[in-house]
């Protein structure tokens, strides 16, 4: 009875407030999607009538005449890509190794994680200007795949890195010491026992960094910059698939046009193609 | 709390004399960062017999047996002192070889930890490490060490099968077969079968009797029926301090001091 002399407020503000945050959180919800909607929906519109199979085996067209295609620049692509993910993996894996198992508390530990979180919001418009310094006016002094490639793996690394760490964090300690008591050294407790029990973690960090770099176009710039050959070798400079979607987005050719909105489509599928995986990967490790 | 602890009794020397003791721990102390977790305790383990630890949580019983092996070494901050002799030599010595050490005294945990990969390869795993086994004599050593574990029978035909798809009686079955491999001469037991059923207990306290007839067994465990069932020898550990040890019949029977019988017939902890 004491309960009904309280202060009771009256339940309809409360709900007048929760119909309100509701309202705009549904409402920013759908803007969201709709953008991305209309994203998709320009692309693949635009996109899909290049699309066949002597899109993906074909030089680039000459300006004004010919469909032509994007082989170049995804052969060009693909190599750098490799070459980044040859070296940004194998360091960014290690990195990661070295903050989860080795300098949990130590000072130096703490500062390569802060440089890596650093590293993981540097504008890829920098790392590109550094690699260009460092690289392409060194030596050769020429625009370069593997300049195009070093400045790709600056942009995995850190990612790797981290996914490595929060994984190799995620395996229980106990996985650990019953490794360790039976003798069984360190490094090869890391290799043969942690890398296999959170290899599902490790290969979403390295798909995460690919997905990553896929659609970089400002480090290729200054670096790979482009070109109308088949990359051989990525001593030159490299064709590549955003560089190419910049350049010929932007010239008055219309078939040009057509070929940057089918290699922006290409793009495009690769991305939702590493989403899904992901989340496969992600799905079965939760189930586990 | 710390007014508690110096009001306990101090035993340093035990009442029950070990002849010829595989493993002796002499003024062992403990630390995890600035707190002290063991005070200068002296237990002797008698080889081919079983010793249990007892004692309420947080008395340090785990952290004594963990010292045998180093493996708190793992965690910063975490540090002891004092000796504990194996074969005449200190194992907390800076130059034991923990390789050596790890091998000689195997270790199971509370939780069964099966290692990412089929069965016979959690047996073979630490195998291939420590031995140069032919092809032919890793696969005899697995068969081996999976029979010594009371698993054989159940895992013959599924050698490749993943060792998670155990069930969690026969995954601590896996990690013990997994420890024998190594041909260890000491077994420390942290809890070994507060995680699993009554029915899959039974076997592992079984398994552990017919073990001793060949390695020495310590048995840290919250189960006094557990103790008193399996056990030669049990200390009673109260808030860091061995308070009492003697052999399990006695020390069950006609404890000497308040706490163990305090403790033994279920007044505290």
């Amino acid at each position: 009875m004491a309960e009904l002399r309280l202060p009771h407020r009256s339940p309809g503000a409360r709900k007048a407030m929760d119909v309100f945050i509701r309202f705009f959180s549904v409402t920013s919800a759908t803007i969201g999607i709709f953008f991305l909607c209309w994203i998709l929906w320009v692309v693949l519109k635009r996109g899909h009538s290049v699309l066949s199979l002597s899109f993906f085996t074909s030089a680039p067209p000459s300006p004004g005449e010919g469909t032509g295609g994007i082989y170049y620049a995804l052969v060009g692509t693909l190599k750098m890509t490799g070459l980044a993910c040859l070296m940004g993996v194998p360091l960014g894996l290690l990195t990661g190794v070295h903050l989860a198992e080795f300098g949990r508390h130590s000072w130096f530990a703490a500062a390569v994680r802060f440089c890596v979180n650093l590293l993981m919001g540097i504008p890829s418009i920098l790392v590109g200007l550094f690699a260009y310094t460092v690289i392409v006016l060194s030596v050769p002094k020429h625009y370069s795949g593997y300049a195009g490639a070093f400045a790709l793996a600056i942009i995995m690394l850190p990612t790797v890195a981290r996914t490595t760490e929060d994984m190799l964090l995620l395996v229980p300690d106990t996985l650990r010491e019953s490794t360790l008591a039976l003798g069984i050294p360190r490094w090869r407790m890391i290799t043969g026992i942690l890398f296999r029990a959170a290899r599902k973690g490790l290969l979403t960090g390295v798909l995460l960094s690919i997905s990553r770099v896929s659609g970089e176009t400002a480090p290729l710039l200054f670096t790979a910059l482009n070109n109308n050959y088949y990359p051989k070798n990525l001593g030159r400079p490299t064709a590549n698939l955003t560089v190419t979607i910049y350049n010929y987005a932007m010239s008055p050719y219309e078939n040009w046009q057509r070929v940057a909105w089918g290699a922006s489509l290409v793009i495009m599928a690769f991305l939702l193609g590493i989403t899904v995986l992901l989340r496969t990967l992600l799905r079965e490790r939760s189930h586990r | 709390m710390n007014q508690t602890i110096e009001s306990i009794p101090h035993t340093t020397v035990s009442e029950t004399v070990i002849d010829d003791p595989i493993l002796s721990a002499q003024d062992l102390c403990f630390w995890y960062g600035n707190s002290q977790a063991l005070f200068e305790n002296n237990l002797d383990i008698a080889p081919r017999k079983i010793t249990a630890i007892i004692g309420p949580s947080g008395c340090g019983k785990s952290t004594h047996i963990r010292v045998y092996n180093r493996i708190f070494e793992q965690y910063r901050g975490q540090r002891a002192s004092g000796r504990v002799l194996m074969d005449g030599l200190d194992l907390l010595a800076p130059d034991t070889d923990i390789i050596t050490l790890r091998r000689r005294i195997g270790m199971i945990f509370q939780k069964p930890t099966p290692f990412p990969m089929s069965i016979f390869e959690n047996v073979a795993y630490g195998v291939r490490l420590h031995f140069s086994f032919t092809k032919r004599e890793l696969e005899q050593k697995v068969e081996e060490s999976l029979r010594a574990a009371a698993l054989w029978s159940e895992v013959k035909d599924l050698l490749h099968r993943p060792g998670t798809a155990l069930s969690g009686g026969q995954q601590q079955r896996l990690c013990i077969a997994r420890a024998l491999a190594m041909s260890p001469e000491i077994l420390l037991m942290d809890e070994p079968t507060s995680a699993i059923d009554p029915v899959a207990t039974a076997r592992i306290e079984e398994l552990m009797l017919e073990l001793k007839q060949r390695l020495t067994i310590v048995i840290v465990t919250h189960n006094m029926q557990q103790a008193a069932r399996i056990s030669d020898y049990t200390a009673f550990f109260y808030q860091g301090r061995i308070i009492e040890f003697g052999p399990t019949a006695r020390l069950f029977t006609k404890p000497t001091h308040p706490q163990t019988e305090e403790y033994i017939t279920g007044r505290f902890g």
